[in-house]
């Protein structure tokens, strides 16, 4: 697991750090019983406050996401699969909002934009089929 | 955890040199447990300020507490519960590494021997060599060494890594970070005068900038970097926008570049009712916010 800090992203550096996890978590980069990294080891290598870490840590056990075992550290808590559901949401709704974004500044309607993503499913569809077939003796 | 009182309260702190006023009616207050950054240019006050903090200079007006207490009348209690880096350390220059180490932790009640042993290991010094020997770098690693081995609630550092090559720079923050901020990290503030933002940025909980003696701006850095940005937009050919709420425009021809001072959403609006053909917002930094913050002002 990476975790990288963006100042420019807007969005605060503790929660930042949240979603790096969470993400990490969905994607099968951490998984359950793995450990995170110590607090301090992180805070100096990401350059950034040790109390920031701590926050991130308290929010993503709050969350039921890691659980934090006395003098052992913070480890990534079996597997809610309603969490790492909506978390796998999350990373979709991103790239939707920016596809969102990028279609109003290009003037492209709902409707179109619509019209668009069911085509290229049905694209991803119909190559998924051929491949199958493929594969049949 | 000491979290009921703040750690520095200044009120309306003046302090001139003959005419000139160095500080000039600031104010500010820095919670426990916080990493608070004092920003400023060279000559704006920050370090005048902390020399009235420490009662190395005297107010001419204006109420400071440390602790609750009042440098001018406890300045021993204060001392012993806080560390110091000034931008230039001097030391003993006949005492080795070692006797210096030795000289300071007779000032204090606790002295970590460990982390001291981790420091000194860290920054490669020898704790044989004179301190008239040791290069600029190495002179501020061991006053930092001096700061945190005794584990003081509050750590003032002015001016810490200027002039320093990005190397020692670098393990001076990580140390910030980790020797000094383990432990009871509710007990652990630092107060931090620099120009150079851009390093500290992501260990600054809070920051004062300070202009010309005054608080110009105060603010949470995550609500900072909220409340700045940066919006760059494309035309399919130039316009004449006047964009009023921005805290600056600059134009090259079918691209606009503003800056919005909690106004982004509003100024967003505007840009996307002109058909852009590509628009896209970002934070600032904080040491983009500090150029910016002038402009702040005059707006």
């Amino acid at each position: 697991m990476r975790l990288q800090i963006d100042f420019r992203s807007g969005t605060p550096v503790y929660l930042q750090l949240v979603e790096q996890v969470r993400h990490a978590a969905a994607s099968g980069a951490l998984r359950a019983g793995e450990p995170l990294p110590s607090i301090r080891p992180l805070a100096e290598e990401l350059r950034v406050n040790r109390n920031t870490v701590a926050k991130a840590y308290a929010e993503l056990e709050s969350q039921g996401v890691i659980e934090t075992i006395p003098g052992k550290g913070c480890f990534l808590k079996d597997g809610g699969s309603l969490l790492t559901k909506s978390a796998r949401n999350d990373l979709v709704v991103q790239e939707i909002d920016r596809a969102i974004v990028a279609a109003h500044h290009l003037q492209i309607g709902d409707a179109d934009l619509l019209a668009l993503v069911k085509k290229r499913l049905d694209a991803f569809d119909r190559k998924n089929k051929a491949s199958d077939s493929k594969e049949q003796p | 955890m000491n979290t009921e009182s703040p750690v520095i309260e200044i009120h309306s702190l003046a302090r001139r040199y003959g005419r000139h006023d160095a500080v000039n009616g600031l104010s500010l207050t820095v919670p426990a447990g916080r990493c608070y950054g004092f920003f400023g240019r060279n000559g704006a006050g920050k370090t005048t300020t902390i020399k009235c903090l420490l009662n190395l200079l005297r107010p001419d007006s204006g109420h400071i507490r440390v602790f609750g207490l009042d440098p001018r009348k406890e300045e021993v209690a204060i001392k012993s519960r806080l560390a110091y880096v000034p931008d230039m350390v001097a030391f003993y220059p006949w005492m080795t590494v070692r006797d210096t180490l030795e000289y300071l932790a007779s000032f204090r009640k606790n002295w970590n021997r460990d982390i001291e042993a981790d420091l000194l290991k860290r920054f490669q010094l020898d704790s044989t060599q004179k301190t008239s020997g040791l290069s600029k770098g190495q002179r501020t690693q061991l006053a930092l060494i001096g700061a945190i081995c005794p584990e003081p609630e509050l750590l003032v550092l002015d001016e810490p890594t200027s002039g320093l090559d990005p190397i020692v720079r670098r393990e001076f923050i990580e140390t910030v970070i980790g020797a000094y901020q383990s432990g009871d990290p509710g007990r652990r503030t630092v107060f931090v005068s620099t120009h150079l933002i851009a390093e500290f940025e992501g260990l600054i909980d809070d920051f004062t900038i300070i202009e010309q003696g005054r608080e110009l701006l105060t603010m949470n850095a995550d609500a900072a970097r909220d409340r700045f940005k940066k919006i760059r937009a494309w035309f399919p050919r130039a316009l004449n926008l006047s964009l009023a709420g921005a805290l600056s425009v600059k134009r090259s021809g079918r691209e606009i570049e503003i800056l919005a001072n909690g106004n982004s959403d509003a100024l967003l609006a505007e840009l996307k009712s002109h058909q852009p053909e590509e628009l896209a917002a970002e934070s600032l930094t904080l040491e983009e916010i500090f150029v910016a913050s002038k402009l702040t002002k005059s707006a």
